[in-house]
């Protein structure tokens, strides 16, 4: 009896009239659905884009005071893997240093006039690599990478080639081309819901505050739990919709592979939703106009995007703020979707990362119930 | 110029009266600072490494002694059959290795033995640096057995300039005052700049006889001098946090940042005449102002890797300058002869901002 009670007043009674309410005030705001639109699509592209840790063509300026075919060999083998590229041949030391200085090139190597006279008399021949070492993290894999060319030239040179005893096979799992956009894109995704979710939630329920419109809410009688589930229920519809969107355009745009199981995907997804629509009420009833929500919401996001391991690799943080980046629930988001999409696994891996997301859902979305109906009363 | 200044001490009383925007001038921004130092490092330290040995002989325990004796890499325990499936896959371990039965007899005989190694790409980056520490490990322990010379007839001397001891903050963060310093001072002024709409207050501005330029240059003056006061407090935040400060002659930098601050509180009150809310206002400053400085200026990935269309876009973002100019000298310590150009580009992008802005004002007011 009380289960058909219950389905009478959401399908025939004021739950339905104010979802109604809801979604037509959504649909009718124009800058809303371009919030929701419009900057997470650029947003995507951009950081798809713009952001890549790729080294390579490092500006390579050569001072070959040898000038014989070895020397040419040994340049040639240091830029046939696009790490370097030549941009410059300078005939003595001090103009290459000052080349380094000015920044103008980013790595220099310096090939001794007995270069090739050490090599054929059967001594060591010495060359200086100077590497500009502003960018710490280009520089080491600039350096590794250097390092292993030329030792490589000179195993050749050898009189009997050494043949290397261990040969490594070096496999990337998951990421075999080593496409940079790969790393990012999942993160955007994540960064991309949780900025639409939380600004879209407050400005919703805000601007009902600001217009003096939630009084006359309150007056009819509709419970505050029936308002909240009315306002969530659609903005819930559209975000579900927004990941979709940013999903077509990962996979459009940048070829994302998608290997693991899509609807674990839409299961992950909308608990996050919850995470960020509660965070969005929360924050719509701690301030007093869109402004102040505007404002405080960038004390919000900052941290959460920082901390999430979206733009930067957690693992290597300070102990500290990877401690701190548990608290963050975006992290284990975007852990989920880079194991969907990248790894393909399914819940016997993810289920710690779900649980957890879980736990933050209920609690934020209890705890921001409570604040929303102390409000009310 | 009187009326600059009165403006200015207008502008200077109001906002000090507002606490929300006192907490965004000076919070916001080390808060920023803080996070962007600390939390943005690329390089990963302590790699999880799993390794699977079937071979019992003493040399493959060698090579395994070197792996997780360099300080590069982690043991992680772990069981299993394989360690793609049971360690990467789980996201517990970075890479995996496979040393195969008969290693050591192989060696020992002059044969080749292969090891497999498995590196988690997901992060390009450190798989990278992975592959690169692998590779040293193991050219370091055919050194040291004598499977291959140790005297290679070249021998690579490489000099890190700089940055010897490739410390990351010293890249993020002269980067991250950079970006911080563009998002603030520019985000306050576009909200000081939209008050004056939203309460009508620009209505008796337009009525009085202050003249558009006078108007303008008085609210920028103000938040020169407070985002000039913002600028003073992060870089001694940087020397106490991170432990950086000027390398050489600090002038060029100085003379930078007055013109980045100018741009920067000039492209605040741009986007305030053109908006009307101070919730568009923050939007656009956000899409506008933030992404740009963030994604175009090189301040965590280079800038050389940005694809080629939007690159073009870099060259126009007062950020991307700026930072190279703050790299220039606070690591490399350039001076005048190098980088003298930069602030002229700057003081170029801050007039032509306040040119905007102010075509944008008079087009508001009315022809007398």
């Amino acid at each position: 009896m009380k289960i058909i009670s219950i389905i009478e007043t959401v399908l025939g009674g004021r739950l339905l009239a104010l979802m109604t309410k809801e979604t037509r005030q959504i649909l009718r705001d124009k800058q809303l659905l371009f919030l929701l639109t419009f900057p997470p699509i650029v947003q995507i592209c951009l950081y798809g884009f713009a952001l890549s840790p790729d080294v390579q063509d490092l500006r390579l300026a050569v001072a070959d005071e040898c000038k014989t075919y070895k020397s040419r060999e040994l340049t040639s083998a240091l830029v046939e893997n696009r790490v370097f590229k030549m941009t410059g041949a300078f005939d003595n030391l001090s103009s290459l240093m000052k080349s380094v200085e000015r920044g103008n090139v980013d790595a220099g190597l310096v090939i001794p006039p007995d270069f090739d006279r050490e090599i054929s008399q059967g001594k060591q021949a010495t060359v200086q690599l100077i590497i500009d070492a502003v960018d710490a993290n280009t520089a080491g894999i600039s350096q590794g990478y250097a390092t292993q060319m030329i030792q490589k030239y000179g195993q050749g040179l050898v009189s009997n080639p050494i043949t290397m005893p261990v040969t490594s096979q070096v496999t990337y799992a998951y990421n075999p081309g080593l496409i940079s956009s790969w790393f990012f894109v999942p993160g955007v995704l994540g960064v991309v819901l949780t900025l639409t979710g939380i600004l879209v939630s407050s400005v919703t329920l805000v601007k009902e505050k600001d217009s003096g419109t939630l009084e006359q809410l309150l007056m009819t009688p509709a419970d505050s739990w029936e308002i909240l589930v009315a306002k969530i229920v659609p903005l819930f519809i559209l975000l579900n919709a927004n990941v979709l969107l940013a999903l077509a355009v990962g996979k459009l745009m940048f070829n994302l592979p998608f290997r693991g199981n899509f609807l674990i995907y839409m299961f992950v997804s909308d608990i996050y939703i919850f995470v960020v629509i509660s965070i969005g009420i929360f924050l719509a009833t701690s301030s007093k106009n869109q402004r102040q929500a505007i404002l405080t919401s960038f004390f919000i996001n900052l941290p959460l995007i920082q901390l999430s391991g979206a733009l930067s690799p957690i693992e290597s943080m300070p102990d500290f703020f990877r401690l701190l980046s548990y608290l963050n629930p975006l992290r284990y988001y975007i852990q989920c979707i880079r194991h969907i999409l990248l790894k393909g696994v399914g819940f016997e891996v993810m289920w710690g990362d779900i649980l957890v997301l879980a736990c933050a859902a209920i609690v934020l979305s209890l705890s921001s119930a409570a604040r929303f109906r102390k409000q009310l009363s | 110029m009187k009326k600059v200044l009165a403006q200015c001490k207008k502008e200077l009383a109001q906002f000090v009266r507002d606490r929300l925007t006192l907490a965004l001038a000076f919070v916001l921004p080390l808060l920023s600072l803080l996070l962007f130092g600390f939390a943005i490092r690329l390089e990963i330290k302590h790699i999880a490494l799993v390794v699977q040995n079937f071979d019992t002989g003493l040399m493959s325990y060698d090579l395994v002694d070197r792996f997780y004796n360099n300080g590069q890499f982690d043991a992680h325990k772990w069981s299993g059959t394989h360690p793609l499936k049971d360690a990467l896959d789980k996201g517990f371990a970075k890479a995996g290795i496979i040393i195969p039965p008969e290693f050591t007899r192989e060696l020992r005989q002059g044969h080749n033995a292969h090891v497999q190694v498995f590196v988690d790409a997901t992060d390009v980056n450190n798989a990278r640096v992975i592959k690169n520490s692998v590779i040293g490990t193991i050219n370091g322990f055919l050194q040291d057995n004598k499977l291959i010379p140790v005297n290679l007839p070249i021998k690579s001397e490489i000099r890190l300039w700089f940055n010897p001891g490739r410390r990351e903050s010293l890249y993020i963060v002269p980067g991250g005052i950079a970006v911080v310093l563009w998002i603030f001072p520019s985000l306050l002024a576009s909200l000081a700049m939209v008050r004056e709409k939203e309460s009508g207050t620009i209505l008796q501005v337009y009525a009085s006889s202050i003249t558009a330029v006078e108007f303008l240059a008085g609210k920028i003056l103000a938040y020169l001098i407070i985002s000039g006061g913002m600028a003073a407090f992060l870089i001694f935040c940087a020397n106490l946090f991170f432990n950086i400060w000027f390398i050489g002659d600090p002038m060029p930098y100085l003379v930078g940042l007055l013109f980045f601050l100018f741009s920067s509180v000039s492209f605040g009150v741009l986007i305030g005449t053109g908006m009307n809310t101070q919730n568009s206002a923050v939007q656009t400053v956000g899409t506008a102002g933030f992404l740009p400085a963030m994604l175009f200026s090189g301040y965590i990935y280079p800038i050389r890797n940005v694809v080629y269309p939007l690159s073009l876009i870099t060259t126009i973002v007062p950020t991307r300058w700026f930072v190279q100019l703050s790299r220039d000298s606070f690591v490399r310590g350039s001076g005048w002869i190098y980088d003298w150009y930069l602030p002229l580009i700057l003081a170029v992008s801050g007039a032509a901002f306040f040119y905007f802005a102010y075509a944008n004002m008079s087009k508001m007011q009315l022809k007398v």
